[in-house]
């Protein structure tokens, strides 16, 4: 695309004046594989195109897209803009010149270039290995998917530039049974690369691992129920950081006044072993980028230092509400969305202690080894999430294995009471939902115990004396 | 409303992908126009217009399925998705059921088209959500932040044609509101919200949905948890519309054939409370997910899925209805013309009772008032187990009492269906999915 073009459709969009324009033109090829019952079942790819056109005026936003990519239908558009536009500073001069990115990635095997047939094999493997495991999984999914984004940004400040992202993601979910007992596994891998994700994880290792899980909680015994002490293994993933305090530390929630962080930088928030960060400059990471969908170059950015709470996650509109710049987390999922302020990489890092000791201190409760999805009322930092393998600490050694758990608490007090950070970090990755757009990231932390959170069991049920034992379906 | 022959286009895919290989095609065409405004503080905030067109083509060739889609509608475009989509189906493993559907005898009359939908200039748009945030205000001096006040829109054209002779089209509008606020005096904030998607600009009532949200907040007002213990609890309807949610999936024949389903095997048997009727009605007047036909042009009917507590059938479209020896019963749900059509819901909800929501609780000495939860998305709709974030209200003496937050529900969702007691005649849909006000004879709730 013409850099003169956009250059058009900028002055075009500020046809009726605004402070600030940019268009977000995209090119989306997607691959993606799905193996049930044996079978490979679904292969399907995709072109999608399209454009986003938007002008800031004071605290408004106007915002059209569309998916003719022609002069006539970018500049539709853009008059879409101008026209929702009601005042705002008239005559901005735009003269684009090309920003280079802080970081590179190297990606080693381009999706495009890999046969298909490399990619239906990977996925026909999973399935066999997962069905090896053990004669109760009854049913495997397996999902391949890579995305190749290539963008063009450019804005009314003279920003200009052009940029490629690649995505590879494999999951694997098994169900297994027993009688009336059906238990699920689920294992995810995904990152900022191509084929050779599948190289460094293979794809039996990610279903293997999703199929023990299931398999192993058929004999899981109900998790418990009430206030006690968890231990979060960095195994387990970001998902408590993600949710806890990711989200609480978004500006526009900050500044709207739905977060509990909000007018608290400089003040003590977690404890002073807790310091948390996004970085999307990691490489390989399912969350990492060159640049923000803002044109923005990505950069690491410490949210808190040592328990205070030192910065937000900006977006450009964000950031001019509090006269500063971006820190480079405006994302959108697509041409179809405006940009706001998102993680990409949150994770606590990494502390002084032992892993095996901390089980030992934390006495009794529940080991988290792997979490599932979760949510968090931002305003009152109540967060809820899923514990996907969790065990029994009994005397300061792992216990049994129980099914059924969430972990219920409230961010900030969980940062808080963190009494333990050891010396070890694990990810996960995840889809992130905010403003009904999803965007990939990756979230992670060291093994963390804390002292005491809410684990929602069902145990009061099955333990009741004369109450006949209940088998779940 | 555009400038494509939409007809024409998909014929031309059709034709394409036969002379490619395909024994079997479908093309699906959709062009929508969508409008956003978002008010906050009586400023607009965002205001997004948007179009989106685009083509799915689904090949089977020798039973094995590919799919392909792209948002380029030249003849290159084509050329490309149509070549994709064969291709893509020499990496399938064959099946014999795969096939697409005959053309349809009738397809239902129904009301989606609302020229005020069109008409209405964008500024009364705003001033509808303006109205709401206004009433929200207004309601209750504790409403200190509104979040977003939101109104949208949509007009939507779909072109359904196969290699079969089928060829369906129909254009729908919808319109909606939704809004989001925190209440708070002191230290203390709750947030509150109410949304409404209708097929009719008119039905649209901002100043109610206002009221809704700004009373869901300031209820739970000086909220604390409460100790470990299982009581009877009683589902808000939004609440309920959630739950029912969570098991859609598990009326899917494909997820029954697929050992996926905990309803598998278990059809005519009693897997619910007497009182308990679940519907899916994708022919449903005013239903938002209303449409003549599904996303591969079946037509579209009302199905009992579970009957006063028997269960009474499942969801079909024409792959899983090919398994099954039976006939497609409209339920081929597509999120867009970019994927495959799968089994889902249309407008589904559970059938009121006779009880108002007072009725349901005015013999509990103790019991559980649900408005509110988190994580419903962790629940797990294979083995039917969840566990989740809830907030709602004390029921004490009959009554609610006091607000209750930072606790954990959890239980199984058979059993759930099982321990109905009561079902409520307050119906209200939530989007496509509704549900009345729901009591249940006792789940856990989890505290301090």
């Amino acid at each position: 695309m013409e850099r003169d073009l956009l250059q058009e459709v900028l002055y075009a969009a500020l046809g009726h004046g605004g402070d600030f324009a940019d268009v977000f033109v995209e090119y989306r090829r997607v691959t993606g594989i799905g193996c049930e019952d044996g079978k490979v079942e679904r292969v399907q790819s995709g072109v999608d195109a399209g454009a986003g056109v938007r002008v800031v005026f004071g605290d408004s936003t106007a915002y059209a897209y569309t998916n003719d990519l022609s002069r006539e239908g970018l500049l539709k558009a853009a008059q879409v803009v101008a026209h929702a536009t009601r005042e705002g500073k008239k005559g901005l001069e735009i003269d684009l010149r090309r920003v280079h990115p802080v970081v590179e990635f190297v990606i080693e095997e381009r999706p495009e270039e890999v046969p298909a047939e490399a990619k239906a094999e990977a996925v026909r493997a999973a399935d066999r290995a997962a069905r090896a495991v053990s004669g109760r999984v009854r049913q495997v999914m397996v999902t391949y998917g890579d995305v190749v984004q290539k963008v063009i940004m450019a804005n009314s400040r003279g920003n200009y530039v052009e940029d490629e992202r690649i995505r590879t993601r494999f999951t694997v979910q098994a169900v297994a049974a027993e009688g009336n007992v059906i238990q699920t596994g689920f294992e995810a891998v995904g990152a900022f690369s191509g084929f050779e994700l599948l190289r460094r994880r293979p794809p039996e290792d990610v279903a293997r691992a999703a199929a023990r899980r299931a398999d192993a909680q058929l004999d899981a015994r109900p998790a418990p129920s009430g206030r006690m002490p968890v231990v979060l293994s960095h195994e387990a993933g970001g998902t408590m950081v993600h949710e806890a305090c990711g989200h609480g530390l978004e500006a526009d929630l900050v500044q709207k006044g739905l977060s509990v962080y909000a007018g608290r930088k400089g003040e003590q928030v977690a404890a002073a072993s807790i310091t948390v960060l996004d970085d999307p400059t990691i490489p390989d990471k399912y969350g990492s980028y060159r640049f923000d969908d803002e044109g923005v170059p990505a950069r690491p950015v410490v949210l808190i230092k040592e328990g205070v709470l030192v910065d937000y996650l900006y977006d450009r509109l964000a950031a001019s509400k509090d006269e500063r710049a971006s820190n480079g987390h405006g994302r959108r999922e697509s041409y179809q969305h405006k940009p706001i302020p998102r993680m990409a990489n949150t994770y606590i890092a990494p502390g002084r202690d032992d892993p095996e000791k901390i089980v030992r201190e934390a006495k009794r409760g529940l080991l988290v080894k792997k979490m599932g999805g979760g949510q968090v009322n931002t305003t009152t930092g109540d967060f809820v999430f899923d514990v996907a393998e969790g065990y029994l600490i009994e005397d300061g050694d792992v216990g049994p294995l129980v099914r059924g758990a969430t972990l219920t608490g409230n961010g900030p007090e969980v940062l808080r009471t963190v009494e333990m950070v050891g010396n070890d970090l694990g990810f996960t990755i995840g889809t992130c939902g905010k403003d009904g757009q999803g965007v990939p990231v990756s979230d992670a932390q060291p093994t963390l115990l804390v002292r005491e959170l809410i684990v929602g069991g069902t145990t009061g049920r099955v333990e009741r004396r004369g109450e006949p034992r209940i088998r779940r379906l | 409303m555009h400038q494509y022959d939409f007809l024409d286009i998909a014929a031309t895919a059709v034709q394409r992908a036969r002379k490619l290989g395909g024994d079997e095609v479908e093309a699906f065409l959709s062009f929508a126009r969508e409008l956003l405004v978002e008010v906050r503080d009586g400023a607009v905030e965002t205001l997004k217009q948007a179009e989106d067109r685009g083509l799915g083509v689904r090949v089977i060739a020798g039973g094995r399925l590919g799919f392909a889609f792209t948002t380029d509608l030249s003849a290159g475009g084509l050329a490309e998705a149509t070549g994709q989509a064969v291709e893509n189906a020499r990496q399938a493993a064959p099946d014999g059921y795969q096939r697409l559907p005959d053309p349809a005898g009738d397809y239902p009359e129904l009301e989606l088209e609302d020229p005020l939908i069109r008409t209405t200039p964008i500024e009364e748009k705003i001033e509808l959500a303006r109205r709401m945030e206004e009433a929200a205000r207004a309601a209750d001096r504790r409403v200190r932040i509104i979040e977003t006040a939101t109104y949208q829109d949509s007009e939507t054209e779909v072109t359904v044609v196969n290699s079969r002779g089928l060829v369906a089209t129909t254009r729908v509008t919808r319109c909606g509101l939704y809004v989001a606020l925190v209440a708070g005096s002191g230290e203390e904030a709750y947030t509150g919200f109410a949304l409404d998607y209708r097929l009719r600009y008119a039905d649209l009532d901002p100043e109610a949905l206002g009221r809704e949200a700004a009373a869901r907040a300031v209820c739970m007002l000086g909220a604390r948890p409460v100790g470990t213990r299982r009581v009877p609890v009683v589902l808000d309807p939004y609440v309920a519309a959630s739950f029912l949610g969570v098991l859609a999936p598990a009326f899917s024949a494909e997820a029954v054939q697929k050992g996926r389903s905990l309803f598998a095997g278990r059809l005519g048997q009693t897997v619910a409370a007497a009182g308990v009727t679940v519907i899916d009605d994708g022919a449903l007047e005013g239903g938002v997910a209303s449409g003549p036909f599904d996303g591969e042009g079946v037509p579209t009917r009302r199905k009992v899925l579970i009957d006063n507590g028997r269960l009474a059938g499942f969801l079909y479209h024409t792959y899983s209805a090919a398994r099954d020896r039976v006939d497609s019963t409209g339920n081929a749900v597509r999120a867009s013309f970019k994927s495959i059509p799968e089994v889902g819901t249309t407008n589904f909800y559970l059938e009121p009772g006779p009880y108002s929501p007072e009725e349901l609780m005015a013999d509990l000495q103790e019991g559980f008032y649900l408005t509110d939860v988190i994580g419903m998305h962790t629940a797990n709709p294979i083995s039917g187990d969840f566990s989740l974030g809830a907030a709602g209200l004390w029921i004490s003496g009959g009554q609610p009492a006091r607000p209750v937050r930072g606790v954990a529900v959890a239980g199984n969702l058979m059993e759930l269906l099982r321990d109905v007691e009561g079902v409520g005649r307050d119906l209200r849909f939530f989007g496509s999915r509704g549900a009345p006000t729901v009591r249940v004879a006792r789940l856990t709730v989890s505290g301090r």
